[in-house]
């Protein structure tokens, strides 16, 4: 198992919609639900707020990584949205964010083997050579490449 | 200068590991060993020697929540953050251990 079978060509959006961080994490959750990770995006919604509220998770380099565990989660995964323009989030570095990484993890802890594939992916995000390359992507083949290489 | 340290967060899924890969990168590049454990959802992993901790010049804690086994570094110089000042900062942490080494010897 290697970090490429957690990240999903079919949750990774290079085109975002979005404006704002609601609009962000809106457009994320869907990408979710359509691809059967998570089943009610109201509850997983909540919970990614649950988190937001208790610190940052813009964590520089124009990135930001919305997480939190969630019963409506069914299985293990990442959607990652690229955005053209700087999208306003609370950051450690003040800047805005153009790579938005929503985590979808459950509250069980039987599934060991994703959660250590979701740990390794999460150590690519602290290298600043990965997240450049990432967030020139033009497209969801680009972005898993740059992730997983 | 030899380094150890942990990183856990409050959730335990990412945090912890992006501050991990920021302080080893930034310990190695500055040419220091550095052995960062994680204390994340899938338990402890990258658990620190004994030995390790003992030719440690510095531990850096970079948590968020009650860490297990903190008892292993008593009499250590430690320097205590939170996961965001590492995933931030985290050239500038490594030299302040840096600095807190020197000014021991």
């Amino acid at each position: 198992m290697e970090v490429k079978n957690i990240v999903d060509i079919n949750t990774i959006k290079t085109n975002m919609r979005a404006k704002s961080k609601e609009e962000a994490i809106q457009e994320l959750a869907e990408v979710l639900l359509e691809n059967e990770y998570i089943k009610d995006i109201e509850e997983f919604k909540k919970d990614i707020y649950a988190r937001e509220a208790v610190g940052q998770t813009g964590i520089g380099n124009y990135i930001a990584i919305p997480h939190g565990k969630s019963n409506s989660v069914e299985k293990i995964g990442v959607a990652i949205g690229i955005t053209q323009e700087e999208i306003a989030w609370e950051t450690l570095d003040g800047k805005g964010v153009k790579g938005i990484i929503l985590f979808a993890v459950g509250n069980d802890d039987g599934a060991q083997s994703h959660l250590k594939l979701l740990s390794l992916f999460a150590r690519k995000l602290g290298n600043d050579e990965v997240i450049e390359k990432m967030l020139q992507s033009k497209n969801a083949e680009d972005v898993k490449e740059a992730l997983c290489s | 200068m030899k380094i150890v340290g942990v990183a856990a967060c409050t959730v335990g899924i990412a945090h912890t590991y992006i501050a991990q890969e920021k302080l080893e990168n930034a310990g190695k590049k500055a040419g220091h060993e550095i052995h960062i454990e994680t204390q994340g959802t899938i338990g402890t992993e990258n658990e620190l020697t004994q030995q390790q901790i003992a030719e440690a010049d510095i531990v850096i804690l970079a948590t968020d929540v009650k860490i297990a086994g903190r008892e292993r570094f008593d009499g250590k110089r430690i320097i205590q953050v939170t996961t965001e000042i590492a995933v931030k900062s985290p050239n500038k942490l490594i030299e302040k251990a840096a600095e807190v080494v020197s000014q021991k010897n």
